[in-house]
């Protein structure tokens, strides 16, 4: 895969070196500024709050108070 | 062309590799050619013979493959770069699938570490930076006079300090969603019950903020022991609370702990409580750590804001 690319990038080792760095930067980026923040609330790390579901469950929630008591 | 591919595979040794007997088109073409191929191609079929008899039974190893074509490499470096040139087409489709497959998991991996960086490191960068920005923007509502008296909902409505927890004032404002807490403060709840406010004549000013990622602001919640104190501050006054109870751990379906007055505290009449949430053990959103403490006075802020006694 990594080869496949790399033999069709253009240029010389110096160039493609740097076309390369460009892409992984990209790919990065891409990473942190979208796909990470939108993962994020998917995955258990961060739920802080002790309102008994996701934040879309807020109604849950409520009637889970309830339930508790 | 397929007299060429029919000699070369009965030459192979290895029955199983018909895939690298296509590749053996060119050298047999270059021996319909002539010149120095007929030598070149006996040369070429030896060495697999030498290494068959070390691995006959794995006809589909990679490994094998790759030690075989070395040695073919070695013997044909001098007579045909041909030969080297068609190289990578001699490995399996099966090898090749295999690195493919190799190449993803490696990925997989990189970018599973990249998040870990992303959400404890990165996270933090970002939400200190708002909160930063947030906190300044407050201080100057207040020295300018702005702001609907002690209370400035919109940018945030005043500092908590808990010298046991962390040297950093947190910025505290309304609401516990995601997107709120994100922005590296602590946040009052609205919901599932709604929080009492600090100026509030009896109430429970209860406060949620991240233990790791975006800011950490109650990350060492845990060193925070019964006697500690918890300050917070607004415009006017510092309200000086005491920690009365620790909840190291209750599920996070266990929203009393935050009612007026909170269940598990050991209180039975309403009081001017606060209390801090946050999830734990730390890196994880399993279960909830739960810290009570109970207003022992206030203080009105002066000219210069001095810190009351405990921040000193």
């Amino acid at each position: 895969m990594y080869g496949w690319i790399w033999r069709h990038l253009p240029g010389n080792v110096w160039v493609r070196t740097l076309i390369s760095i460009v892409l992984i930067v990209g790919v990065v980026f891409l990473l942190f500024q979208y796909v990470f923040p939108w993962a994020e609330p998917l995955l258990p790390f961060n739920d802080v709050t002790v309102d008994g579901a996701a934040p879309a469950g807020h109604a849950a929630a409520t009637a889970l108070k309830g339930n508790v008591a | 062309m397929s007299d060429g591919k029919r000699e070369s595979t009965a030459e192979t040794v290895d029955p199983g590799e018909t895939a690298e007997a296509v590749t053996e088109d060119s050298p047999a073409r270059d021996s319909a050619a002539g010149g120095p191929a007929p030598e070149d191609s006996a040369r070429k079929d030896s060495p697999p013979e030498d290494s068959a008899p070390e691995d006959p039974s794995s006809p589909e190893d990679a490994s094998s493959h790759k030690a075989a074509e070395k040695e073919v490499e070695k013997g044909t470096q001098e007579a045909a770069g041909e030969a080297g040139r068609s190289k990578p087409v001699r490995r399996g489709r099966l090898a090749a699938v295999i690195g493919v497959v190799g190449e993803l998991l490696i990925t997989a991996g990189l970018v599973l570490a990249l998040f870990v960086v992303y959400s404890l490191w990165w996270t933090n960068v970002l939400a200190d930076r708002q909160a930063a920005k947030q906190g300044d923007r407050v201080r100057e509502h207040w020295a300018a006079g702005r702001g609907p008296g002690d209370l400035d909902t919109r940018d945030g409505i005043g500092f908590l300090h808990v010298p046991a927890m962390s040297g950093d004032d947190i910025l505290v404002k309304k609401g516990t969603d995601p997107k709120e807490l994100n922005q590296g403060i602590a946040g009052y709840y609205t919901e599932p019950v709604k929080s009492g406010l600090p100026q509030d004549q009896s109430g429970n000013f209860s406060l949620a903020a991240h233990r790791d990622g975006h800011g950490a602001k109650f990350h060492n919640i845990d060193k925070i022991d019964k006697g500690d104190a918890i300050v917070f501050e607004t415009k006017n006054t510092w309200f000086v609370y005491k920690v009365f109870k620790i909840l190291p751990q209750t599920s996070k379906y266990n929203v009393d702990v935050i009612d007026p007055v909170p269940k598990g505290s050991g209180k039975k009449e309403r009081g001017r409580y606060i209390t801090l949430t946050t999830c734990t053990p730390v890196y994880t959103s399993k279960y909830r750590y739960i810290v009570w403490g109970e207003l022992v006075r206030t203080q009105d802020v002066d000219e210069d804001r001095t810190p009351p006694a405990e921040l000193r």
